[in-house]
C-alpha cells in the first residue's frame, strides 16, 4: 500500500459521524479528483475514436467506474467483441481491488449492508490510501464513501465532457490518442510499481513473454493468459527464494 | 461495427467483474485469516497484466507514441505527478500526430 502524507487538515480529535466523515473524504479529494478529471477527459477522447455512443460512455463509466479496467478493455474493443479477452484483462488488471477490498474488512462493522455494498462499488486505491494515512477517530466507510462519490462525479463528467470535445478536435488528433490507453495505464504501472512491495521481476517476465507472443503473432486472449501465467511462475519462483 | 446488444453485455460483464473484485476481497477479508500466502501473488497479477498489455501495445506503437510512453514513465517516475505526466505525454502525441 502507497505512503501517502495526509494534508494537515486531516489530523482529527473527535469522533465523526458517518456525513462528517463523508464530507471530509469529499474534501481531502480534491488532488486526485483532478486527476481523475484528466483520466475522464482521455477516456472520453480515446472511446470517442473507439466508435463509442454518448449513452455507452456513461454507461460503462458509471457501471465499471475503473479507469484501469476502462481503458484496457478499449485495446481489445474492434468489432466483433472478445468478450473472454476484455473480462480476462479487466480480471487481472482488477485483481489489486481484492487487496483493496480485504484492507477494508475491519473497518465497515456497524454499517448496513445496503451501505457496504455501495461503498465497495465506488471503492478506490487513493481514497483507501488516504483513510489510512488519517489520524483520529472517524467513520472510515464514510470518508471512503464521500472520496468515491468525488472521484465518480469527476469521472462521470469529464469522460462525457472528453466524449464530446473529441468531435471538434481534428480526426488525426483523436486517432493519436487512442494511444492514450497505455499511456494512462503506464502511469498506473509506475504508480503500482513504487507502491508495491512485490519484487518486479514477474512483470519483467510477462512483459517480455507478452512481447514474445505478440511478435509469434498469437491473439490476444492467448497472449494475456500465457503472459500472466508466466509473471506468476516468476513470482513464485522469487517467493520460494525468498522463503529459503 | 458493434452491435448494441454486444456492447451492454460487455459492459455488463466488466461491472460485474470489477465491483466482484472489490466486494470478493472484502468478503475474503471477512472469512479468512489465511489468506496471507495468496497475498504476493495478488500484489503481482495487476503488474503482470499492464506489461502484458503495454508492451505489445509499445511494440506496435509509432516513434511518437513510444516516445510519449518513454516520457510518461520517466517523468511518472521522477515526479510522481500523474497530471503533469499526462499532460506531457498527450503533448508528445499531439505534436507527434502532425509529422
Amino acid at each position: 500500500m502507497r505512503a501517502v502524507l495526509a494534508p494537515a487538515f486531516l489530523s482529527l480529535r473527535d469522533v465523526m459521524t458517518f456525513g462528517e466523515s463523508f464530507r471530509l473524504g469529499v474534501r481531502s479529494s480534491l488532488g486526485y479528483v483532478i486527476s481523475t478529471f484528466l483520466f475522464g477527459v482521455l477516456f472520453g477522447v480515446a472511446a470517442a475514436s473507439a466508435d463509442f455512443a454518448h449513452w455507452q460512455v456513461v454507461i460503462m463509466s458509471a457501471a465499471v467506474f475503473s479507469a484501469s479496467a476502462q481503458f484496457a478493455a478499449l485495446e481489445f474493443w474492434i468489432a466483433p467483441l472478445p468478450l473472454a479477452t476484455i473480462a480476462l484483462s479487466v480480471f487481472l488488471i482488477s485483481t489489486r481491488n481484492i487487496l483493496l477490498g480485504m484492507s477494508m474488512a475491519n473497518h465497515f462493522d456497524g454499517h448496513s449492508v445496503s451501505r457496504r455494498a455501495i461503498c465497495l462499488f465506488i471503492l478506490n486505491d487513493p481514497g483507501v490510501v488516504t483513510s489510512f494515512g488519517l489520524k483520529g477517530d472517524y467513520d472510515r466507510l464514510g470518508f471512503v464513501t464521500g472520496y468515491g462519490c468525488a472521484l465518480m462525479t469527476s469521472w462521470l463528467t469529464s469522460s462525457l465532457l472528453g466524449f464530446s470535445m473529441a468531435q471538434y478536435i481534428p480526426d488525426q488528433y483523436v486517432a493519436s490518442m487512442s494511444f492514450a490507453g497505455p499511456l494512462v495505464m503506464a502511469t498506473m504501472m509506475v504508480l503500482f510499481a513504487k507502491g508495491s512491495d512485490a519484487e518486479p521481476l514477474p512483470w519483467v517476465v510477462s512483459g517480455l513473454a507478452a512481447l514474445v507472443l505478440h511478435e509469434l503473432a498469437f491473439a490476444p486472449w492467448v497472449i494475456l493468459p500465457c503472459a500472466v501465467s508466466a509473471g506468476v511462475v516468476a513470482a513464485l519462483w522469487v517467493n520460494r527464494n525468498s522463503d529459503d | 461495427m458493434i452491435e448494441t446488444r454486444e456492447i451492454l453485455i460487455a459492459i455488463g460483464l466488466l461491472g460485474a467483474i470489477v465491483y466482484a473484485t472489490r466486494a470478493g476481497g472484502y468478503l475474503l477479508g471477512l472469512q479468512a485469516r489465511k489468506i496471507g500466502a495468496l497475498r504476493p501473488i495478488l500484489e503481482t497479477l495487476p503488474g503482470c497484466a499492464m506489461m502484458a498489455i503495454i508492451l505489445p501495445a509499445m511494440r506496435e506503437g509509432s516513434f511518437a507514441e513510444i516516445a510519449a510512453l518513454l516520457v510518461v514513465v520517466g517523468l511518472m517516475w521522477k515526479t510522481n505527478n500523474v497530471a503533469l505526466a499526462t499532460l506531457v505525454g498527450l503533448a508528445v502525441l499531439v505534436i507527434g500526430a502532425k509529422f
